[in-house]
Protein backbone atom coordinates (compact mmCIF):
# COMPACT_ATOMS: atom_id res chain seq x y z
CA UNK A 1 0.00 0.00 0.00
CA UNK A 2 1.18 3.12 -1.14
CA UNK A 3 1.80 5.65 1.36
CA UNK A 4 3.23 9.45 1.13
CA UNK A 5 5.76 11.01 3.28
CA UNK A 6 6.94 14.07 3.70
CA UNK A 7 9.86 15.05 6.00
CA UNK A 8 9.71 17.79 8.69
CA UNK A 9 12.16 20.71 8.15
CA UNK A 10 13.08 22.14 11.51
CA UNK A 11 12.81 18.01 13.00
CA UNK A 12 13.98 15.99 10.05
CA UNK A 13 10.66 13.92 11.35
CA UNK A 14 9.45 11.63 8.55
CA UNK A 15 5.38 12.09 8.42
CA UNK A 16 3.01 9.73 6.47
CA UNK A 17 -0.43 11.80 5.14
CA UNK A 18 -2.55 9.31 7.57
CA UNK A 19 -0.64 9.93 10.18
CA UNK A 20 -0.76 13.72 9.78
CA UNK A 21 -4.75 13.69 9.36
CA UNK A 22 -5.51 11.31 12.50
CA UNK A 23 -3.19 13.65 14.60
CA UNK A 24 -5.03 16.84 13.25
CA UNK A 25 -8.57 15.63 14.01
CA UNK A 26 -7.89 13.91 17.30
CA UNK A 27 -6.04 17.08 18.10
CA UNK A 28 -8.85 19.53 17.19
CA UNK A 29 -11.51 17.50 18.87
CA UNK A 30 -8.83 17.77 22.34
CA UNK A 31 -8.58 21.60 21.57
CA UNK A 32 -12.64 21.63 20.95
CA UNK A 33 -13.43 19.55 24.22
CA UNK A 34 -11.23 21.42 26.70
CA UNK A 35 -13.27 24.82 25.11
CA UNK A 36 -16.61 23.24 26.61
CA UNK A 37 -15.01 21.88 30.18
CA UNK A 38 -13.44 25.34 30.78
CA UNK A 39 -16.72 26.94 29.88
CA UNK A 40 -18.29 24.57 32.35
CA UNK A 41 -15.22 24.89 35.06
CA UNK A 42 -15.88 28.91 35.10
CA UNK A 43 -19.72 27.59 35.78
CA UNK A 44 -18.58 25.63 38.38
CA UNK A 45 -15.57 27.55 39.98
CA UNK A 46 -18.25 30.56 40.54
CA UNK A 47 -20.85 28.68 42.09
CA UNK A 48 -18.15 27.19 44.65
CA UNK A 49 -17.18 30.64 45.43
CA UNK A 50 -19.28 31.32 47.94
CA UNK A 51 -19.58 35.41 47.37
CA UNK A 52 -20.75 34.78 43.85
CA UNK A 53 -22.47 31.23 44.15
CA UNK A 54 -23.36 31.69 40.54
CA UNK A 55 -25.76 28.52 39.50
CA UNK A 56 -28.94 27.27 40.53
CA UNK A 57 -28.66 23.73 42.25
CA UNK A 58 -29.49 21.58 39.43
CA UNK A 59 -27.15 23.24 37.42
CA UNK A 60 -24.41 23.03 39.30
CA UNK A 61 -24.46 19.25 39.78
CA UNK A 62 -25.13 19.26 35.90
CA UNK A 63 -22.03 21.34 34.82
CA UNK A 64 -20.01 19.47 37.25
CA UNK A 65 -20.94 16.08 35.83
CA UNK A 66 -20.10 17.84 32.16
CA UNK A 67 -16.68 19.40 33.38
CA UNK A 68 -15.60 16.09 34.10
CA UNK A 69 -16.42 14.20 31.25
CA UNK A 70 -15.26 17.13 28.93
CA UNK A 71 -11.96 18.00 30.89
CA UNK A 72 -11.00 14.95 32.29
CA UNK A 73 -11.90 12.29 30.07
CA UNK A 74 -12.68 13.64 26.29
CA UNK A 75 -9.78 16.47 26.06
CA UNK A 76 -6.97 14.18 27.80
CA UNK A 77 -8.04 11.11 25.91
CA UNK A 78 -8.34 12.82 22.35
CA UNK A 79 -4.83 14.26 22.97
CA UNK A 80 -3.50 10.96 24.11
CA UNK A 81 -4.84 9.34 20.76
CA UNK A 82 -3.05 11.94 18.99
CA UNK A 83 -0.23 11.39 20.92
CA UNK A 84 -0.43 7.18 20.08
CA UNK A 85 -0.77 8.03 16.57
CA UNK A 86 2.49 10.45 17.00
CA UNK A 87 4.87 8.11 18.74
CA UNK A 88 3.73 4.75 17.00
CA UNK A 89 4.48 6.70 13.18
CA UNK A 90 6.53 9.95 13.38
CA UNK A 91 8.50 9.11 16.21
CA UNK A 92 9.38 5.93 14.64
CA UNK A 93 10.06 7.39 11.15
CA UNK A 94 7.05 4.90 9.75
CA UNK A 95 3.62 5.32 8.54
CA UNK A 96 0.11 4.24 10.17
CA UNK A 97 -0.71 0.85 9.30
CA UNK A 98 -4.58 0.77 9.84
CA UNK A 99 -5.59 4.24 9.49
CA UNK A 100 -9.16 2.47 8.57
CA UNK A 101 -9.35 1.56 12.52
CA UNK A 102 -7.82 5.29 13.31
CA UNK A 103 -10.80 6.45 12.21
CA UNK A 104 -13.52 4.14 13.70
CA UNK A 105 -11.79 5.08 16.91
CA UNK A 106 -11.96 8.41 16.13
CA UNK A 107 -15.48 8.69 15.31
CA UNK A 108 -16.59 6.46 18.60
CA UNK A 109 -15.08 8.68 20.81
CA UNK A 110 -16.61 11.55 18.80
CA UNK A 111 -20.06 9.94 18.76
CA UNK A 112 -19.80 8.69 22.79
CA UNK A 113 -18.34 12.06 23.95
CA UNK A 114 -21.30 14.27 21.59
CA UNK A 115 -24.05 11.76 23.31
CA UNK A 116 -22.58 12.05 26.93
CA UNK A 117 -22.84 16.20 26.63
CA UNK A 118 -26.45 15.83 24.65
CA UNK A 119 -27.98 13.41 27.95
CA UNK A 120 -26.38 15.47 30.26
CA UNK A 121 -27.23 18.77 28.90
CA UNK A 122 -30.67 17.71 28.76
CA UNK A 123 -30.61 16.86 32.78
CA UNK A 124 -30.56 13.23 32.30
CA UNK A 125 -27.26 12.21 33.70
CA UNK A 126 -26.89 14.26 36.80
CA UNK A 127 -25.11 11.55 37.91
CA UNK A 128 -21.57 13.11 38.61
CA UNK A 129 -18.23 11.88 36.80
CA UNK A 130 -18.45 8.86 38.95
CA UNK A 131 -22.09 7.62 38.44
CA UNK A 132 -21.97 5.63 41.31
CA UNK A 133 -25.46 3.33 41.54
CA UNK A 134 -28.31 3.63 43.07
CA UNK A 135 -27.43 7.22 41.08
CA UNK A 136 -29.81 6.30 37.59
CA UNK A 137 -28.78 8.16 34.73
CA UNK A 138 -30.65 8.06 31.05
CA UNK A 139 -29.36 4.65 29.16
CA UNK A 140 -27.99 6.67 26.23
CA UNK A 141 -25.47 8.27 29.21
CA UNK A 142 -23.98 4.93 29.72
CA UNK A 143 -24.07 3.84 26.00
CA UNK A 144 -22.32 7.17 25.29
CA UNK A 145 -19.84 6.38 27.90
CA UNK A 146 -19.11 2.51 26.11
CA UNK A 147 -18.91 3.69 22.64
CA UNK A 148 -16.32 6.55 23.89
CA UNK A 149 -14.08 3.76 25.91
CA UNK A 150 -14.22 1.03 22.89
CA UNK A 151 -12.88 4.30 20.70
CA UNK A 152 -10.44 4.52 23.47
CA UNK A 153 -9.69 1.20 23.41
CA UNK A 154 -9.07 0.55 19.24
CA UNK A 155 -7.05 3.86 19.79
CA UNK A 156 -4.66 2.50 22.31
CA UNK A 157 -4.88 -1.15 20.24
CA UNK A 158 -3.79 0.88 17.34
CA UNK A 159 -0.47 1.90 18.83
CA UNK A 160 0.30 -2.07 19.23
CA UNK A 161 -0.53 -3.17 15.67
CA UNK A 162 1.83 0.36 14.27
CA UNK A 163 4.58 -0.79 16.44
CA UNK A 164 4.62 -4.13 16.17
CA UNK A 165 4.66 -3.89 11.95
CA UNK A 166 6.96 -0.90 12.31
CA UNK A 167 9.91 -3.22 13.36
CA UNK A 168 9.20 -5.07 10.72
CA UNK A 169 9.82 -2.06 8.45
CA UNK A 170 12.76 -1.19 10.24
CA UNK A 171 11.49 1.52 12.17
CA UNK A 172 13.50 0.65 15.08
CA UNK A 173 15.73 -2.13 15.90
CA UNK A 174 15.83 -3.20 20.11
CA UNK A 175 13.81 -0.84 21.72
CA UNK A 176 11.53 1.78 21.28
CA UNK A 177 12.61 5.57 21.84
CA UNK A 178 11.64 6.67 25.23
CA UNK A 179 8.38 8.94 23.71
CA UNK A 180 7.31 5.87 21.95
CA UNK A 181 8.31 3.54 25.34
CA UNK A 182 6.45 5.58 27.37
CA UNK A 183 3.42 5.81 25.31
CA UNK A 184 3.54 1.90 25.41
CA UNK A 185 2.94 1.76 29.07
CA UNK A 186 0.12 4.39 28.88
CA UNK A 187 -1.87 1.99 25.87
CA UNK A 188 -0.77 -0.85 28.13
CA UNK A 189 -2.60 0.58 31.39
CA UNK A 190 -4.96 1.86 28.78
CA UNK A 191 -6.40 -1.50 27.43
CA UNK A 192 -6.34 -2.89 31.47
CA UNK A 193 -8.41 -0.05 32.68
CA UNK A 194 -11.07 0.14 29.55
CA UNK A 195 -11.37 -3.63 30.24
CA UNK A 196 -12.44 -2.43 33.85
CA UNK A 197 -14.58 0.13 32.31
CA UNK A 198 -16.34 -2.12 30.28
CA UNK A 199 -16.42 -4.68 32.91
CA UNK A 200 -18.63 -2.35 34.92
CA UNK A 201 -20.71 0.06 32.24
CA UNK A 202 -22.38 -2.63 30.60
CA UNK A 203 -23.95 -4.15 33.70
CA UNK A 204 -24.78 -0.62 34.88
CA UNK A 205 -26.61 -0.13 31.32
CA UNK A 206 -28.60 -3.50 31.66
CA UNK A 207 -29.55 -2.15 34.98
CA UNK A 208 -30.71 1.23 33.76
CA UNK A 209 -32.70 -0.48 30.91
CA UNK A 210 -34.26 -2.67 33.38
CA UNK A 211 -32.51 -5.60 32.02
CA UNK A 212 -31.32 -6.66 35.78
CA UNK A 213 -32.46 -5.63 39.21
CA UNK A 214 -29.70 -4.47 40.97
CA UNK A 215 -26.06 -3.61 40.70
CA UNK A 216 -24.17 -4.02 43.56
CA UNK A 217 -23.16 0.00 44.81
CA UNK A 218 -19.75 -1.42 46.99
CA UNK A 219 -18.82 -3.75 43.76
CA UNK A 220 -19.69 -1.06 41.68
CA UNK A 221 -17.25 1.41 43.08
CA UNK A 222 -14.53 -1.20 43.75
CA UNK A 223 -14.82 -1.95 39.82
CA UNK A 224 -15.77 1.75 38.50
CA UNK A 225 -12.13 2.61 40.26
CA UNK A 226 -10.19 0.26 38.55
CA UNK A 227 -11.26 2.61 35.64
CA UNK A 228 -10.77 5.56 37.30
CA UNK A 229 -7.72 5.37 38.77
CA UNK A 230 -5.47 4.04 36.27
CA UNK A 231 -7.05 5.97 33.90
CA UNK A 232 -4.61 9.03 35.56
CA UNK A 233 -1.99 6.76 35.02
CA UNK A 234 -2.58 6.61 31.38
CA UNK A 235 -2.17 10.27 31.83
CA UNK A 236 0.61 10.21 33.87
CA UNK A 237 2.88 7.78 31.32
CA UNK A 238 1.59 10.03 28.70
CA UNK A 239 2.46 13.59 30.09
CA UNK A 240 6.11 11.88 31.25
CA UNK A 241 6.67 10.81 27.33
CA UNK A 242 5.54 14.10 26.38
CA UNK A 243 8.18 15.62 29.19
CA UNK A 244 10.87 13.77 28.04
CA UNK A 245 9.90 14.08 23.96
CA UNK A 246 9.82 18.02 24.70
CA UNK A 247 13.30 18.20 26.07
CA UNK A 248 14.68 15.97 23.09
CA UNK A 249 12.83 18.47 20.34
CA UNK A 250 13.69 21.60 22.53
CA UNK A 251 17.18 21.58 23.57
CA UNK A 252 18.09 18.53 21.99
CA UNK A 253 18.53 16.81 25.74
CA UNK A 254 19.00 13.27 25.81
CA UNK A 255 17.83 10.75 29.05
CA UNK A 256 20.31 10.82 31.91
CA UNK A 257 19.84 7.37 32.27
CA UNK A 258 17.48 5.49 30.05
CA UNK A 259 17.51 1.82 31.60
CA UNK A 260 16.13 3.84 34.85
CA UNK A 261 13.45 5.60 32.86
CA UNK A 262 12.74 2.65 31.16
CA UNK A 263 12.24 0.83 34.42
CA UNK A 264 10.25 3.56 35.92
CA UNK A 265 7.64 3.01 33.11
CA UNK A 266 7.24 -0.64 34.03
CA UNK A 267 6.58 0.26 37.82
CA UNK A 268 3.24 2.69 36.82
CA UNK A 269 2.16 -0.96 35.04
CA UNK A 270 2.84 -2.60 37.34
CA UNK A 271 1.96 -1.31 40.60
CA UNK A 272 -0.02 1.51 39.92
CA UNK A 273 -3.25 -0.34 40.03
CA UNK A 274 -2.64 -1.12 43.71
CA UNK A 275 -2.98 2.49 45.06
CA UNK A 276 -6.39 2.88 43.49
CA UNK A 277 -7.65 1.68 46.42
CA UNK A 278 -7.38 5.15 48.34
CA UNK A 279 -10.46 5.71 46.63
CA UNK A 280 -12.37 3.09 48.69
CA UNK A 281 -10.96 3.99 52.18
CA UNK A 282 -13.82 4.83 53.18
CA UNK A 283 -15.48 1.70 52.55
CA UNK A 284 -16.86 -1.00 54.80
CA UNK A 285 -15.80 -3.74 52.33
CA UNK A 286 -12.12 -3.99 52.25
CA UNK A 287 -10.12 -4.24 55.43
CA UNK A 288 -7.72 -2.38 57.43
CA UNK A 289 -5.14 -4.50 56.21
CA UNK A 290 -5.95 -4.24 53.08
CA UNK A 291 -5.89 -0.95 52.63
CA UNK A 292 -2.64 -0.27 54.72
CA UNK A 293 -0.67 -2.98 52.85
CA UNK A 294 -2.20 -1.17 49.62
CA UNK A 295 -2.27 2.76 50.51
CA UNK A 296 0.37 2.58 52.73
CA UNK A 297 2.64 0.05 51.19
CA UNK A 298 2.47 -0.91 47.52
CA UNK A 299 1.60 2.46 46.61
CA UNK A 300 5.34 3.99 47.15
CA UNK A 301 6.20 1.56 44.54
CA UNK A 302 4.15 3.08 41.87
CA UNK A 303 5.49 6.81 43.50
CA UNK A 304 8.98 5.96 43.12
CA UNK A 305 8.47 5.49 39.44
CA UNK A 306 7.06 9.52 39.28
CA UNK A 307 10.03 10.31 41.37
CA UNK A 308 12.26 8.77 39.25
CA UNK A 309 10.64 10.64 36.06
CA UNK A 310 11.03 14.07 38.17
CA UNK A 311 14.71 14.01 38.49
CA UNK A 312 15.70 12.69 35.54
CA UNK A 313 13.91 14.81 33.42
CA UNK A 314 14.91 18.51 35.05
CA UNK A 315 19.05 16.40 34.71
CA UNK A 316 18.78 15.52 31.44
CA UNK A 317 17.24 19.27 30.53
CA UNK A 318 20.52 20.62 33.26
CA UNK A 319 22.92 18.61 31.18
CA UNK A 320 21.91 19.64 27.84
CA UNK A 321 22.14 23.08 29.27
CA UNK A 322 25.84 22.73 30.23
CA UNK A 323 26.92 21.35 26.87
CA UNK A 324 25.44 24.53 25.55
CA UNK A 325 27.99 26.42 27.78
CA UNK A 326 25.81 27.60 30.81
CA UNK A 327 28.66 25.89 33.42
CA UNK A 328 28.65 28.81 35.67
CA UNK A 329 27.68 27.50 39.27
CA UNK A 330 24.84 25.66 40.71
CA UNK A 331 22.07 27.03 38.03
CA UNK A 332 23.18 29.25 35.64
CA UNK A 333 21.57 26.91 33.02
CA UNK A 334 18.63 27.37 34.92
CA UNK A 335 18.49 30.72 34.20
CA UNK A 336 19.28 30.81 30.63
CA UNK A 337 16.96 28.43 29.90
CA UNK A 338 14.28 29.14 27.03
CA UNK A 339 11.59 30.47 29.20
CA UNK A 340 10.29 32.34 26.64
CA UNK A 341 9.56 29.02 24.48
CA UNK A 342 5.96 28.31 25.55
CA UNK A 343 7.12 24.54 25.41
CA UNK A 344 9.73 24.36 27.16
CA UNK A 345 7.71 26.47 29.74
CA UNK A 346 5.03 24.62 29.79
CA UNK A 347 7.10 21.56 30.31
CA UNK A 348 8.75 23.00 33.21
CA UNK A 349 5.75 24.46 34.88
CA UNK A 350 4.21 20.71 34.38
CA UNK A 351 6.96 19.16 36.48
CA UNK A 352 7.16 21.95 38.83
CA UNK A 353 3.20 21.86 39.93
CA UNK A 354 3.28 17.85 39.07
CA UNK A 355 5.59 17.39 41.71
CA UNK A 356 5.06 19.97 44.60
CA UNK A 357 1.28 20.38 44.29
CA UNK A 358 0.29 17.69 42.82
CA UNK A 359 2.79 14.97 43.22
CA UNK A 360 3.15 15.67 47.48
CA UNK A 361 -0.54 15.94 48.10
CA UNK A 362 -1.24 12.60 46.27
CA UNK A 363 1.01 10.31 48.25
CA UNK A 364 0.00 12.24 51.72
CA UNK A 365 -3.77 12.20 50.82
CA UNK A 366 -3.66 8.21 49.30
CA UNK A 367 -2.12 6.82 52.62
CA UNK A 368 -4.52 4.88 54.61
CA UNK A 369 -3.46 6.33 57.93
CA UNK A 370 -3.84 10.35 56.36
CA UNK A 371 -6.64 9.89 53.99
CA UNK A 372 -9.52 10.12 56.72
CA UNK A 373 -8.24 14.25 57.63
CA UNK A 374 -8.83 14.66 53.90
CA UNK A 375 -11.65 11.98 52.34
CA UNK A 376 -13.95 14.06 50.61
CA UNK A 377 -13.14 17.49 51.29
CA UNK A 378 -12.37 20.00 48.49
CA UNK A 379 -8.37 18.93 49.34
CA UNK A 380 -8.77 16.26 47.27
CA UNK A 381 -10.08 18.41 44.50
CA UNK A 382 -7.60 20.40 44.70
CA UNK A 383 -5.21 17.62 44.66
CA UNK A 384 -6.51 15.97 41.53
CA UNK A 385 -6.20 19.67 39.86
CA UNK A 386 -2.65 19.87 40.95
CA UNK A 387 -1.67 16.32 38.85
CA UNK A 388 -4.38 16.15 36.02
CA UNK A 389 -4.43 20.19 35.49
CA UNK A 390 -1.41 21.98 36.63
CA UNK A 391 0.71 18.31 34.95
CA UNK A 392 -0.99 16.60 32.23
CA UNK A 393 -3.21 19.27 30.91
CA UNK A 394 -0.40 21.99 31.42
CA UNK A 395 2.23 19.36 29.80
CA UNK A 396 0.05 18.95 26.45
CA UNK A 397 -0.48 22.38 26.46
CA UNK A 398 3.02 23.01 26.02
CA UNK A 399 3.55 20.04 23.61
CA UNK A 400 0.78 21.83 21.17
CA UNK A 401 3.19 24.52 20.42
CA UNK A 402 5.57 22.11 19.00
CA UNK A 403 2.45 19.82 17.37
CA UNK A 404 1.04 22.88 15.39
CA UNK A 405 4.11 23.61 13.07
CA UNK A 406 5.23 19.96 12.90
CA UNK A 407 1.58 18.38 12.22
CA UNK A 408 -0.31 21.42 10.72
CA UNK A 409 2.57 22.84 9.15
CA UNK A 410 1.60 26.30 10.39
CA UNK A 411 3.81 28.76 12.88
CA UNK A 412 1.97 29.81 15.93
CA UNK A 413 0.40 33.30 15.90
CA UNK A 414 0.76 35.86 18.45
CA UNK A 415 3.71 34.28 19.69
CA UNK A 416 4.03 37.14 22.71
CA UNK A 417 0.72 36.15 24.29
CA UNK A 418 2.19 31.87 23.39
CA UNK A 419 5.23 32.89 25.37
CA UNK A 420 2.72 33.77 28.48
CA UNK A 421 0.12 31.46 28.01
CA UNK A 422 1.96 28.30 29.91
CA UNK A 423 2.48 31.14 33.20
CA UNK A 424 -1.03 32.27 33.09
CA UNK A 425 -2.72 28.98 33.21
CA UNK A 426 -0.18 27.43 35.78
CA UNK A 427 -0.45 30.37 37.94
CA UNK A 428 -4.16 30.30 37.76
CA UNK A 429 -4.04 26.22 38.53
CA UNK A 430 -1.87 26.90 41.17
CA UNK A 431 -3.83 29.15 42.68
CA UNK A 432 -7.06 27.07 42.07
CA UNK A 433 -5.40 23.85 44.03
CA UNK A 434 -3.65 25.81 46.95
CA UNK A 435 -6.91 27.45 47.63
CA UNK A 436 -9.25 24.20 47.48
CA UNK A 437 -6.49 21.72 49.66
CA UNK A 438 -6.36 25.23 52.44
CA UNK A 439 -10.08 25.09 52.66
CA UNK A 440 -9.73 21.10 52.55
CA UNK A 441 -7.87 21.50 55.23
CA UNK A 442 -10.81 23.06 57.45
CA UNK A 443 -13.40 20.17 56.00
CA UNK A 444 -15.09 21.85 53.50
CA UNK A 445 -16.77 19.39 51.60
CA UNK A 446 -16.18 18.18 47.95
CA UNK A 447 -19.26 18.20 45.06
CA UNK A 448 -21.39 20.56 47.63
CA UNK A 449 -23.69 22.67 46.14
CA UNK A 450 -24.18 24.89 49.40
CA UNK A 451 -21.95 24.84 52.69
CA UNK A 452 -23.72 27.29 54.15
CA UNK A 453 -26.76 25.33 54.69
CA UNK A 454 -29.04 27.57 54.35
CA UNK A 455 -32.33 26.08 54.44
CA UNK A 456 -31.38 23.19 56.53
CA UNK A 457 -32.84 21.84 59.84
CA UNK A 458 -29.11 21.68 61.19
CA UNK A 459 -26.92 24.54 61.45
CA UNK A 460 -23.20 24.39 60.84
CA UNK A 461 -20.23 26.91 60.63
CA UNK A 462 -16.60 26.66 59.24
CA UNK A 463 -13.66 28.35 60.32
CA UNK A 464 -14.20 31.88 58.66
CA UNK A 465 -10.76 31.92 57.03
CA UNK A 466 -12.48 29.64 54.56
CA UNK A 467 -13.23 32.88 52.81
CA UNK A 468 -10.17 33.53 51.92
CA UNK A 469 -9.11 30.19 50.88
CA UNK A 470 -12.58 29.91 48.37
CA UNK A 471 -11.73 33.40 47.04
CA UNK A 472 -8.27 32.01 46.36
CA UNK A 473 -10.06 29.05 44.63
CA UNK A 474 -12.27 31.68 42.79
CA UNK A 475 -9.75 34.20 41.56
CA UNK A 476 -7.02 31.20 40.28
CA UNK A 477 -10.04 29.56 38.61
CA UNK A 478 -10.84 32.62 36.62
CA UNK A 479 -7.30 33.25 35.95
CA UNK A 480 -6.88 29.58 34.43
CA UNK A 481 -9.96 30.48 32.69
CA UNK A 482 -8.05 33.35 31.44
CA UNK A 483 -5.39 31.26 30.35
CA UNK A 484 -7.63 28.54 28.98
CA UNK A 485 -9.10 31.05 26.32
CA UNK A 486 -5.79 31.97 25.44
CA UNK A 487 -4.52 28.81 24.64
CA UNK A 488 -8.13 28.00 23.27
CA UNK A 489 -7.61 30.73 20.64
CA UNK A 490 -3.71 30.43 19.88
CA UNK A 491 -4.53 26.82 19.02
CA UNK A 492 -7.68 27.01 16.85
CA UNK A 493 -6.23 30.56 15.06
CA UNK A 494 -2.87 28.70 14.75
CA UNK A 495 -4.10 26.22 12.88
CA UNK A 496 -6.98 28.33 10.56
CA UNK A 497 -4.41 31.40 10.83
CA UNK A 498 -0.82 30.52 11.28
CA UNK A 499 1.16 31.42 8.42
CA UNK A 500 2.41 28.41 6.35
CA UNK A 501 5.43 26.70 6.95
CA UNK A 502 6.70 25.85 3.57
CA UNK A 503 9.50 23.65 2.24
CA UNK B 1 31.06 12.56 38.56
CA UNK B 2 27.55 14.58 39.06
CA UNK B 3 26.14 15.13 35.70
CA UNK B 4 23.68 17.34 37.05
CA UNK B 5 24.53 19.00 40.52
CA UNK B 6 21.95 21.96 39.99
CA UNK B 7 19.23 19.54 40.20
CA UNK B 8 20.86 17.35 43.03
CA UNK B 9 20.17 20.49 45.35
CA UNK B 10 16.55 20.68 43.73
CA UNK B 11 15.89 17.23 43.92
CA UNK B 12 16.93 17.79 47.92
CA UNK B 13 15.05 21.37 48.40
CA UNK B 14 11.71 19.13 47.12
CA UNK B 15 12.35 16.11 49.17
CA UNK B 16 12.83 18.62 52.19
CA UNK B 17 9.19 19.85 51.46
CA UNK B 18 7.87 16.60 51.15
CA UNK B 19 9.19 15.28 54.33
CA UNK B 20 8.22 18.66 56.38
CA UNK B 21 4.63 18.36 54.89
CA UNK B 22 4.31 14.87 55.71
CA UNK B 23 5.31 15.22 59.14
CA UNK B 24 2.89 18.36 59.39
CA UNK B 25 -0.07 15.45 58.35
CA UNK B 26 1.48 13.23 60.83
CA UNK B 27 1.42 15.63 63.81
CA UNK B 28 -1.86 16.74 62.93
CA UNK B 29 -3.41 12.94 63.29
CA UNK B 30 -1.46 12.38 66.45
CA UNK B 31 -3.09 15.49 68.15
CA UNK B 32 -6.78 14.31 66.74
CA UNK B 33 -5.82 10.59 68.49
CA UNK B 34 -4.69 12.46 71.20
CA UNK B 35 -1.26 10.66 71.34
CA UNK B 36 1.35 12.77 73.05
Amino acid sequence: MASIFRTDPSTGLKIDRASENLIRWNLIAALATLAVGGLLALGVVLTRWPSVHLLPLDYYYRFLTLHGIDALLAWIIFFEIALVHFTSTVILGTRSYVPWLGWLAFALMLIGGGLINVIVLMGGADVMFTSYVPLKADPLYYIGVILFAVGALLGFIIFFINIVLSKRDGGYKRSLPLGSFGMLAASIIGVLTLAHGAAIFIPTLLWALDFIPWVDPAAYRLVFWGLGHPSQQINVSAMVAVWYMTVAFVLGGKPVNEKLSRTAFVLYILFINVASEHHLLVDPVLSTWHKIVNTSYMMHLAVLASMIHAFAIPASIEVALRKQGYTRGLFEWLKKAPWGNPAFSGMAISILLFGFLGGITGVIFGTEQFNIIRHNTIAITGHFHGTVVAGTTVAFMGFTYLLIPYVFRREIIWKGFASIQPYLYGTGVALLSIGMMSAGSFGVPRRHYDITFSGAPFSFTFDPSIDMFLSMMGVGGLLAVTGGVLYILLGFGSIIWGKKIEH
Amino acid sequence: TVEAPGVFVLALIFLAVFIIIWFAHLKWLMDIWGVQ
